[in-house]
């Protein structure tokens, strides 16, 4: 069920893959304020954007082993957003020179029934989270930062509870495969946020 | 004139005395024909005596201020160097990636979240499909295997449901036919 990677399909036309290109870091809530003034400075110059994100991952399980992923996201502060649903697939394992992770993603805008036709194809929820932070961008450069919230009663985003005592930052891009030297650039910028936070390639299969 | 920049008009006998002068000022020399009488006066031994000393209480002097630098510069340091936690980083990524710690607590058979599962399962159970029903009205012996295989999933999880109840509709269909 999971796609190839994408070094391996054949070119016969149809859309350019698009390749997601990630790294990650945490900080603590106290020093929240300054690394946002940081990337105030160093980031586009536009208004501050928060975001107020519902997500829920599903799992479609097949004959196969490893279970089909797909996650759907909808804004909770901005009525009217489509729904985004994305996939995302096995980390590119290649060139250990490379900086930041790299997998395959495709990303899609849905209508409001999306979680009705996901189960009606046969996906089932697997966990849900909120997720409340910051948006900055630099050219292509996405940088999030954001807290998880855990929801305790499902169903249910307003019962919800901090997981940890930290904000998650995220620095992705979403590019056309095979431009590594997005990757430099991505780990020069990591570089001007030290010491305040270490954006790195994690591997979220060492966690499990 | 040149050498001096336009300064000096004329190399006189005037400018000379002023000038040339090597001899140091009569409250200088007075001053220092003082020193030189002390220093003879103390002895060679009580003067290299006194240097050691000096030179002791100035690398003393240094060694505190340098220790003092350091120690103020990492303590001030310190409380600003935990920015983030590395431990939380790890969490963090975890549950984004695949749910670790979210709504999908799996314990293994722990006590807490099986009486949350207890009322879970009635609530699923109650929601199932027809093959379900049949299942459970057919088979009441089939009761206790089946509910213990309901109870190992969480309220949160419906994903696991289905492969659960499968197994045992599997397993306990047999008698239907055998009986």
């Amino acid at each position: 069920m999971e796609a190839p990677p994408v070094t391996m399909m054949p070119v016969t036309g149809g859309t350019i893959n698009m390749m997601e290109y990630l790294l990650q870091g945490s900080v603590l809530d106290h020093s929240l304020e300054s690394l946002i003034h940081r990337l105030r400075g160093l980031c586009d110059n536009m208004e501050p954007e928060t975001f107020l994100d519902h997500e829920m991952v599903f799992l479609l399980k097949g004959q196969q082993a490893s279970p089909f992923v797909l996650r759907a996201r909808r804004s909770m502060d901005k009525p009217g957003a489509p729904w985004h649903l994305r996939y995302l697939g096995q980390p590119e394992m290649g060139d250990k020179n490379r900086h930041a992770l790299v997998r395959n993603c495709v990303d899609i805008a849905t209508s409001e029934n999306l979680t009705d036709f996901l189960m009606e194809m046969g996906f089932r929820m697997d966990h849900e989270f909120v997720a409340k932070g910051h948006l900055f961008r630099k050219g292509i450069m996405k940088i999030m930062v954001y807290k998880i919230f855990r929801i305790l009663v499902p169903g249910n985003t307003e019962s919800t509870e901090a997981l940890s005592l930290s904000y998650l930052v995220e620095l992705s891009v979403v590019a056309a495969a095979g431009q590594d030297m997005v990757s430099d650039d991505m780990r020069n910028f990591a570089e001007q946020l030290k010491p305040l936070v270490h954006l790195e390639k994690i591997d979220p299969k060492r966690l499990m | 004139m040149r050498q001096t920049e336009g300064r000096v008009p004329v190399f006189s006998h005037e400018v000379v005395p002023d000038h040339l002068r090597t001899k140091p000022d009569p409250e200088v020399e007075e001053q220092e024909k003082q020193l030189t009488t002390d220093a003879a006066r103390i002895g060679a031994d009580a003067a290299q005596k006194q240097i050691q000393s000096l030179n002791k209480m100035c690398s003393n002097l240094l060694e505190k201020i340098s220790k003092e630098e350091r120690e103020s510069e990492s303590g001030g340091l310190r409380p600003n160097k935990q920015t983030f936690n590395p431990a939380d980083t790890n969490a963090l990524v975890a549950a984004v990636a695949f749910g670790k710690g979210l709504s999908n607590w799996r314990p293994s058979g722990s006590s807490g979240p099986s009486q949350p599962g207890q009322p879970g399962a009635g609530t699923i159970l109650a929601g199932a499909s027809g093959l379900q029903q049949v299942q459970m009205t057919g088979a009441p012996s089939q009761q206790q295997p089946m509910l213990s295989g309901v109870q190992m999933a969480q309220a949160g999880q419906p994903g696991k449901m289905p492969s659960g109840i499968k197994t045992n509709i599997k397993s306990a269909s047999m008698h239907p036919y055998q009986r």
